[in-house]
């Protein structure tokens, strides 16, 4: 067994303890599960410091002086750990404590079981043989979830009989569709990572805060994403580039080649940074969502409703600059030339003006529309995936959601892609064209 | 019938007759663009980006009816 096993023990350990410490945290109660990750946090630099230990005094260098000073700090390291968790232990709740010591060791004691078991002939007669391998591992999944479902339904049951916090019913990442908190407005979607920090903090001032401005906050975050990638991408741009710098240039080019098809080149080469920002931050903000434990921006109304003002705005400016106040109100009038249209003008002139009103608010809902209701049927599946196996006990469900999960992708896309394009349509109607008047737009597009 | 009970009924209907009216007019832009295409195959890009378009305002009535459902939906319990 050497190091590089014990590498391996504590990367598995850092797995195992985060997903320990956010299923107790879920389920049980935030500051277990803070103990649980404590407690594993402080076993990993306990081994941490035994190897370093082991490696002074059996090492290749074990005589030279850096060796000692190595000693040295290590057995100074180690007491101060234990002073530190004894701490810890009056500090936190021991049981999670403990349970977090006991994850590193028992993560070793399986992997040096797996380490003599695979070699062995055993396991090569099971595992040469497709049918018998699947059938050990339903055999063993079966055994996990019956035992974990039994000893749960157990837990359970004894946390009523004593009145203390019931586990399952507290869960906040299970979505409870329906039947909404009295605080809650409107249907609910997943718990988030702020969500679930603002109901294990319900008192904290900075958790409502957080939860109050929790779209503000994801959406700078994916701004800052969208900035960081960019700039990653562009710091140090080569001739010949790496495959990152490619990617996110072929992305650029695929954007560019598309606004300026549809906008030409005289006027689209202007407008490709804005519009190309656009799909992009939308598609990041529609894709965020498909990531546990973050939202969706743009399913909020509030989101989807800024971007569309953006564009409205961009869209009128465009107007007066390129045509000029006279030959913007000339086209919201319908370019009238001859004494027909002259004579139109008062009919034409509202309904350009509402025309132009209407654009925000259908772009606005359709977006939101599209992603809120993406989320909501996630919400509706993963409901009924999560019922369907409510007779466990146990806070696992049927995986019903994952062909939607492919839809949403595809709606993600597609409603990121209408946004954008629709945006460059209102642009290529208020530009100067030779052709002017007819509403569609499509058929510009040449 | 209470004002619950109308809410009730009409917004699940509602929400479906949008949707059956979305659903015809999507049929129509979807089988006059591969009309189009299979005359003009050479045309399939701009087809395509004209169809997406034109589908989204279409599919957006539908949207809106859901919108509305979802502003609705606290009103009926």
């Amino acid at each position: 067994m050497g190091l590089e096993f014990l590498a391996r023990v504590r990367r598995t350990t850092g797995w195992v303890t985060g997903l320990a410490a956010l299923w107790t945290a879920t389920y049980a109660s935030p500051s277990l599960g803070l103990a649980v990750l404590l407690g594993a946090a402080w076993s990993l630099v306990n081994l941490f410091l035994l190897e370093k230990l082991v490696v002074a005094l059996t090492g290749p260098w074990r005589s030279e002086r850096s060796a000692r000073r190595r000693l040295t700090l290590a057995v100074a390291g180690m007491l101060a750990l234990f002073v530190a968790g004894a701490g810890l232990l009056a500090r936190v709740a021991p049981t999670g404590a403990l349970v977090g010591f006991t994850i590193p060791m028992g993560v070793i004691v399986l992997k040096a079981a797996a380490l003599l078991l695979l070699p062995s002939k055993l396991w090569k007669r099971v595992a040469d043989a497709t049918p018998r391998a699947v059938g050990l591992w339903v055999a063993l999944l079966l055994v996990v979830v019956v035992g974990a479902g039994a000893l749960v339904a157990h837990v359970t049951a004894s946390g009523e009989d004593s009145a203390s916090t019931p586990a399952v019913t507290a869960a906040p990442s299970a979505p409870t569709a329906g039947h909404g908190e009295p605080g809650e407005e409107g249907p609910q979607k997943f718990a988030n990572l702020l969500t679930v920090l603002s109901r294990a903090f319900p008192e904290a001032p900075w958790a409502r805060f957080l939860h109050h401005y929790e779209v503000v906050i994801f959406s700078l975050l994916v701004a800052f994403l969208v900035c960081l990638v960019a700039y990653l991408a562009s710091r140090r741009a080569e001739l010949i580039p790496k495959p990152f710098q490619n990617a996110v240039e072929a992305v650029v080019e695929a954007l560019n080649d598309f606004i300026v098809g549809i906008l030409g080149p005289r006027y689209g080469p202007r407008y490709v940074p804005f519009l190309g920002t656009l799909f992009i931050y939308i598609l990041a903000m529609n894709l965020f969502g498909l990531i546990p434990f973050m939202d969706s921006p743009t399913s909020n109304l509030n989101v989807t409703v800024g971007l569309a003002l953006v564009v409205f705005v961009y869209a009128q400016t465009i107007g007066i600059r390129e045509l000029g106040v006279v030959g913007y109100i000339d086209h919201l009038a319908g370019n009238p030339r001859t004494a027909i249209s002259w004579g139109l003008v008062p009919l034409m002139l509202p309904i350009h003006v509402m025309g132009e009103l209407a654009k925000p608010i259908s772009l606005s809902c359709r977006l939101f529309g599209n992603i809120f209701g993406e989320d909501m049927l996630l919400v509706a599946f993963v409901t009924l995936g999560i019922t369907t196996l409510s007779f466990l006990h146990l806070p696992i469900g049927l995986p019903l959601q994952l062909p939607f999960l492919f839809l949403a992708l595809l709606t993600s896309t597609l409603q990121a892609l209408v946004f954008t394009v629709l945006s460059t349509i209102y642009f290529l109607l208020m530009l100067p064209h030779e052709e002017h008047g007819s509403e569609g737009g499509a058929q510009h597009a040449h | 019938m209470d004002f619950h009970a109308a809410l009730g009924w009409g917004l699940p209907v509602g929400i479906g007759l949008a949707a059956i009216g979305s659903g015809i007019g999507l049929g129509g832009i979807g089988s006059g663009a591969m009309q189009a295409i299979g005359r003009q195959p050479e045309a399939t890009g701009k087809i395509q980006l004209a169809m997406i378009i034109i589908a989204a305002l279409a599919e957006a009535l539908t949207i809106y009816a859901f919108v509305t459902m979802f502003l609705l939906q606290g009103k009926i319990g």
